[in-house]
């Protein structure tokens, strides 16, 4: 029974930090109708970040996770300025081979600076472990992230529901015609909120960093992941995406637990397929977005 | 046609639409013997090594041209098409490794083992629409290779599987380098066949209907799920006969090779960049990228995907709609800029 317990924590503590991971990726799509495929590589990326500012001056990755959101920030929002803005009302593939491009750049010019190989951000604490009765453990740095990451998700449901920016990126997405005639800048929100997302993509990757091992190829991997919860949980949908991340964790802890092989891999897809067919809007969506889907 | 598309542009509009080309009925079919029989000529000049790259170039002709029947023209952008190319690699694995089929018959079964999959899959598939269709496919492509990855008493799982085709025990022996040339350049024609027949067709107007507008299209009297399934299940066919030779070349294959993401967006890309909906785009497309690819792991080694992202971006900003439809209009003059695209499509 406790191996069941410790498997559903693992799953639940496991499924914050994806939420984290897809929540910018639902947002840019649920606003903007952009599938971004270069997500995983800014969680790299921002990984790498942490990493550095860990080596070379010493900052512990919980503090160095803003530097990564900042430094991805900045990135995010120059790349949607100068490139995708360009092609925003282009057909839908437009925008994903767009951002595929990106991707191939940002994960090879990686594997260029910073090697192939495996790192990891190494704390004096992360590794350490609570004890629970029933001889589950807790460990520290999970629970940390886990703690950052619901944390950091809830703020940003603050920012677009309490703040004259995230109420113009709601608008923007909701109506980008109306927006503009009532003077928001779609071209600057546009940009915010792909920053944003990038920014968020950053701090989870710092928090990947502390918890396990990361190197370039994981992008891939890392997008997949988002694609899949920001269905499930429903585009544009930050609570939707907690919840998509939480029942993808479990979901893998589970399969990891009971299936033998690499079986565990499948249940994301399995769940996906079945959820996309009998409700697309996602678990806890409403249609909100459906009208212009098309578009 | 000329009224729907000055009404919205869609790619693939005023491509081919009309029935006869100005070169008559049998001009593009003349043209098309032509190329094939230059492209044997062409044989006798290369390496070893020069012949397996244009074999490739050849093999994504035809998966580029199977994925522009689905994402070209109808519309319907497949980001699982390489389940198609796996499942017919596989189909052709088990039969020669297990059933001790010869080739050929297995080559025919596997194409139409990925037809069916496609119908099958297609029939609740295609109902939904963007890109939640998108990514059901990339879900089940993805789904598809555990599937094979764990069945490792018929496909040998991580481990791969091995085609008998060299020694006693081969089913059909080896065709090397040549036989493989002349088969891939066999399978392009064929698919470039298919694609032909289709743009002239009925169906592929019916096609084209649904990209502009599906409800529009069902109230004209189209059967749309038909002419979407019928699609996605030909797009299945090229897919799978691709995957069959592929295997068969390399003898050994991985459910990870196999199933490679990958292959699919390289389907995509060089359907796009050569023009979607377009008979003559995705050739384009397969060999330009293929070609510039090849150039690139060969002059710098280490970053030619970092190349080659770029690359596609620029690409993909300048010329949305891709090469063929770029051209059209550079060539028609009026009004015509290098940068139109971008003013018609950015913020």
């Amino acid at each position: 029974m406790s191996t069941f317990f410790q498997a559903t924590l693992n799953g639940v503590l496991q499924g914050g930090l994806f939420a984290l991971i897809a929540v910018g990726f639902s947002l840019v799509w649920g606003v903007m109708n952009v599938v971004n495929l270069a997500h995983g590589s800014f969680v790299v990326l921002g990984a790498y970040v942490a990493w550095e500012l860990s080596n070379h001056a010493g900052i512990d990755p919980f503090l160095g996770m803003v530097g990564s959101a900042a430094a991805l920030f900045a990135l995010g929002y120059l790349i949607q300025r100068g490139l995708v803005n360009l092609v925003v009302n282009a057909p839908i593939f437009i925008t994903l081979l767009l951002t595929f491009g990106l991707d191939l750049v940002l994960v090879q010019g990686m594997n260029i600076v910073f090697t192939g190989d495996f790192q990891a951000i190494r704390t004096s604490y992360a590794s350490r472990g609570i004890g629970l009765p029933g001889g589950v453990q807790v460990p520290l740095g999970r629970l940390l992230t886990f703690a950052v990451a619901v944390a950091v998700t809830l703020a940003l449901v603050a920012l677009m529901g309490r703040t004259r920016t995230g109420l113009a990126i709601m608008a923007t997405g909701m109506d980008r015609g109306a927006a503009r005639l009532m003077g928001i800048r779609a071209r600057h929100v546009y940009a915010l909120t792909f920053g944003i997302a990038a920014g968020l993509a950053g701090a989870a990757g710092a928090m990947i960093g502390t918890v396990g091992t990361f190197h370039p190829a994981d992008a891939a991997r890392y997008t997949l992941i988002s694609f899949v919860i920001a269905v499930l949980g429903g585009l544009g949908n930050m609570y939707g995406a907690l919840a998509g991340g939480v029942v993808i964790g479990l979901a893998e802890s589970w399969a990891g637990q009971y299936l033998s092989g690499t079986w565990s891999n499948a249940v994301a897809f399995a769940v996906l397929v079945v959820v996309l067919l009998v409700r697309p809007t996602g678990l806890i969506g409403r249609a909100f977005y459906e009208a212009r889907q098309e578009a | 046609m000329r009224a729907a598309a000055t009404a919205r542009r869609a790619p693939g509009d005023g491509t081919g639409g009309g029935r006869y080309t100005r070169y008559g009925r049998y001009g593009p079919w003349a043209a098309g013997a032509a190329a094939v029989l230059a492209a044997i000529a062409l044989q006798s000049q290369l390496y070893v090594g020069q012949e397996r790259v244009v074999g490739s170039v050849f093999m994504f002709i035809v998966l580029a041209q199977g994925w522009n029947l689905i994402g070209g023209f109808a519309g319907y952008a497949s980001f699982g098409q390489v389940v198609f190319f796996g499942l017919g690699g596989y189909t052709t694995a088990v039969l020669m490794a297990h059933a001790r089929w010869p080739y050929w018959p297995a080559l025919a079964v596997s194409g139409l083992v990925a037809a069916a999959f496609g119908a099958l899959i297609g029939t609740p598939l295609l109902r939904l629409r963007g890109h939640y269709f998108a990514i059901a496919t990339l879900g089940v492509a993805e789904g598809t290779r555990e599937v094979v990855n764990n069945l490792t008493g018929l496909t040998g799982g991580g481990a791969g599987i091995t085609v008998p085709t060299f020694g006693a025990r081969a089913t059909t022996a080896y065709l090397g380098e040549d036989g493989f040339y002349l088969l891939f350049l066999a399978l392009a024609a064929l698919a470039l066949a298919t694609a032909g027949l289709v743009t002239r067709s009925r169906f592929g107007l019916a096609l084209r209907a649904i990209h502009q507008d599906e409800d529009a299209a069902a109230s004209m009297g189209i059967n749309t799920t038909r002419a979407k399934v019928s699609a996605f299940a030909l797009s299945g066919l090229l897919g799978g006969l691709a995957g069959s030779a592929y295997t068969f070349q390399l003898v050994t294959v991985y459910p990870e090779n196999m199933f490679d993401v990958s292959i699919t967006v390289l389907m995509v890309i060089m359907v796009v960049i050569g023009g979607s909906g377009t008979l003559l785009g995705p050739l384009l497309g397969a060999v330009a990228l293929q070609f510039i690819s090849e150039w690139l792991r060969q002059s710098f080694t280490e970053a030619h995907t970092f190349i080659l992202g770029a690359i596609i971006v620029v690409v993909v900003i300048v010329m949305p709609e891709g090469a063929v439809t770029y051209l059209r209009e550079a060539r028609r003059g009026r009004g015509f800029s290098p940068l139109a695209n971008i003013r018609r499509y950015r913020l």
